[in-house]
C-alpha cells in the first residue's frame, strides 16, 4: 500500500474515533484487493468472494469507531475475513455447487509466472481442509509469519507451523500428479 | 524459500476486486434496512440450508403451521418453497456425488490404459 | 464389482424406472446428535409434485431439475457432517448396505480414495420391468451421506446437474493483465 494511502486511512480512522465521518470509501478502496483476494483464494468462487468481501466491509463500517490505527484496521480486516471465509466454506461444503469449469483466474501473465501451474496450485490450495487452507493463504498471499497467523486465527503457533508443513507436503504430492495431467 | 513456496506466492498473489466493488459496498450501506419478517417467514429462513438441522417437511407442514393458524394459501406457498429448496439440494447433492464418481472412473480408466 | 469406464457411461445413460419403496434410513437419525451439520430430506410423490410447481423455468438449474424429476416417485437424503474423525462407525454404513443386499440391488460402482479416506458407492435396483432405484453412499472421515432416489431418473442429466456435461477435462486458464492492489 502506498504511504499516501496509509496516511489517508489513518486520518480517516482518526476522524472516526473523534466521532466524525471518515472517508469510508477510501478505506474500502485501499483494502478491497486484500480482502477480495483472501476470499477468492480461499473459496475459489468469485461471486462468493465478492459477497464475503462486501460483508467484511459492512461489518467494518459498524466497528470503525473502535479501531485505533491503520495496523489495527488491517489486523481487524484479516481476522474478520478469515473467520467469515471459514464459516462460509462450512455452509457451502454442505450445499454442493460442484463445477469443473471456473471463471478464468484474474491473474497477470508475466514471464515469471507459469499460468497453468499457478492455476493448478490455486485449485489445490482450495482443496486443503479449511484451517490449513487459511494458514497457507495468509502465509503466501499476505506474507505473514506463523506468529502473526497464530494471533489472527487464535491458533497456537505450533499448530500453524504444523499446518504449513503438512500442507506443503500435500501440495507437493498433489502437484506432482496434477502437473503430469496438465502435460498430457 | 523452496520453489514450491515461491510458486505459492505467485499463485496466491493479490488480485483486483471487481471494478465497482466500492460502489456496491456503499450502495448496500445506503440501502434501507429490510422490513421485519413475520415469524413464519423467519421459520422458513431458519429451515433453509445451510443453517440448522432440518426436520422432515411433513412434520413442519403437519404441525407447526396449522398450530399457528396461518392462512391456507400462505401455508401452501411456504410448504412448496421449502419442498423446492430441499428438492434442489437433494438433486444437486446426488448429482455432485455421481459426477465425482464419473470423474474418478474416467481417471482410473485412463491410468489402466497407460499401464 | 469392477466396471469399465464405457460400461459405466452406458449404464448412466440409461434411464432408471422405479418400483418399490424407499430405503428406511431412520436408524441413522441418532447420528444427528453428534453432527455439526445435518440434512434430512424426505420428499415422496405428493411433496415432489408440490415442489415441482415452485421450480422456475426461468432459472436454468431449476428448469433442469424440473425436467429431471418427471418420473421420480421419491427422493431421500440423510447427510451428516462432523467436527472430528470417527464420529460415525463402519457399522452405521454396513447397516445401510444391509438394505441393499436383496438380489434386485446391484452395486455398479465403488470408488475409494485411500489418501483422502473417501468412498462412494452407487447401487441401482433392477425391478421386473427394468431398473428400480438409485442409492448413493458417500463416506469421508467427517461426513456421511446417503441419497436414495425412487423412480425414473436419467443419470446423465443428474450428473450434469452436479458438474459438466460429458467427460471432465482440465482447462487452460485464461488470463488478463492486472495490477496488484497495494
Amino acid at each position: 500500500m502506498q504511504q499516501g494511502t496509509i496516511d489517508h486511512v489513518q486520518e480517516g480512522l482518526g476522524t472516526a474515533a473523534e466521532g466524525g465521518i471518515p472517508d469510508f470509501a477510501e478505506i474500502v478502496r485501499a483494502h478491497q484487493g486484500m480482502i477480495f483476494s483472501l476470499a477468492y483464494h480461499f473459496l475459489r468462487d468469485r461471486g462468493l468472494a465478492e459477497e464475503m468481501a462486501q460483508e467484511v466491509f459492512l461489518e467494518l463500517h459498524r466497528h470503525l469507531g473502535s479501531l485505533e490505527s491503520s495496523a489495527h484496521l488491517v489486523f481487524w480486516l484479516r481476522k474478520v475475513a478469515s473467520r467469515k471465509c471459514i464459516d462460509q466454506n462450512r455452509r457451502r461444503s454442505f450445499w454442493p455447487k460442484f463445477r469443473l469449469d471456473e471463471i478464468p483466474e484474474p491473474e497477470a501473465k508475466t514471464r515469471e509466472t507459469d499460468t497453468l501451474l499457478s492455476g493448478a496450485l490455486g485449485k489445490l490450495v482450495a482443496s486443503l481442509p479449511e484451517k490449513p487452507r487459511m494458514v497457507v493463504v495468509l502465509r503466501y498471499q499476505e506474507d505473514l509469519d506463523p506468529a502473526e497467523i497464530s494471533e489472527l486465527l487464535d491458533m497456537p503457533v505450533a499448530t500453524v507451523k504444523s499446518h504449513l508443513r503438512r500442507s506443503l507436503d500435500i501440495l507437493r504430492d498433489k502437484l506432482a500428479r496434477t502437473v503430469g495431467e496438465i502435460a498430457l | 524459500m523452496s520453489y514450491l513456496e515461491e510458486d505459492l506466492k505467485a499463485a496466491l498473489r493479490r488480485v483486483e476486486a471487481p471494478p465497482d466493488f466500492t460502489a456496491r459496498v456503499l450502495e448496500r450501506l445506503a440501502a434501507p434496512e429490510a422490513p421485519k419478517r413475520n415469524w413464519w417467514a423467519e421459520l422458513a429462513l431458519l429451515l433453509r440450508p445451510p443453517r440448522l438441522q432440518w426436520v422432515a417437511l411433513s412434520v413442519i407442514a403437519g404441525t407447526v403451521i396449522p398450530i399457528a393458524g396461518i392462512h391456507e394459501r400462505e401455508q401452501r406457498r411456504m410448504e412448496g418453497e421449502m419442498a423446492k429448496q430441499q428438492l434442489v439440494y437433494a438433486v444437486r447433492l446426488a448429482g455432485s456425488k455421481l459426477h465425482h464418481v464419473q470423474k474418478k472412473v474416467f481417471e482410473i480408466s485412463q491410468t489402466d490404459r497407460h499401464l | 464389482m469392477k466396471i469399465g469406464f464405457y460400461t459405466f457411461m452406458l449404464l448412466i445413460s440409461t434411464g432408471l424406472t422405479a418400483y418399490g419403496q424407499a430405503l428406511d434410513l431412520k436408524f441413522l437419525d441418532r447420528l444427528a446428535s453428534k453432527a455439526s451439520e445435518t440434512a434430512n430430506v424426505s420428499l415422496d410423490g405428493s411433496l415432489l409434485q408440490m415442489a415441482a410447481k415452485f421450480l422456475s423455468k426461468d432459472d436454468p438449474d431449476e428448469a433442469k431439475v424440473k425436467q429431471l424429476i418427471v418420473g421420480l416417485k421419491g427422493i431421500y437424503v440423510k447427510s451428516f457432517e462432523f467436527d472430528a474423525d470417527g464420529a460415525y462407525s463402519e457399522s452405521d454404513v454396513t447397516a445401510v448396505r444391509e438394505h441393499l443386499r436383496a438380489p434386485d440391488w446391484s452395486r455398479i460402482v465403488d470408488v475409494h480414495s485411500r489418501k483422502q479416506g473417501e468412498n462412494t458407492e452407487i447401487y441401482i435396483r433392477t425391478g421386473g420391468k427394468g431398473f428400480g432405484g438409485l442409492v448413493i453412499i458417500s463416506t469421508e472421515p467427517r461426513q456421511l451421506t446417503v441419497v436414495s432416489i425412487v423412480g425414473k431418473i436419467d443419470l446423465d442429466q443428474l450428473s450434469d446437474l452436479g458438474g459438466n456435461l460429458g467427460v471432465p477435462k482440465l482447462e487452460l486458464e485464461k488470463t488478463k493483465p492486472t495490477k496488484k492492489d497495494d
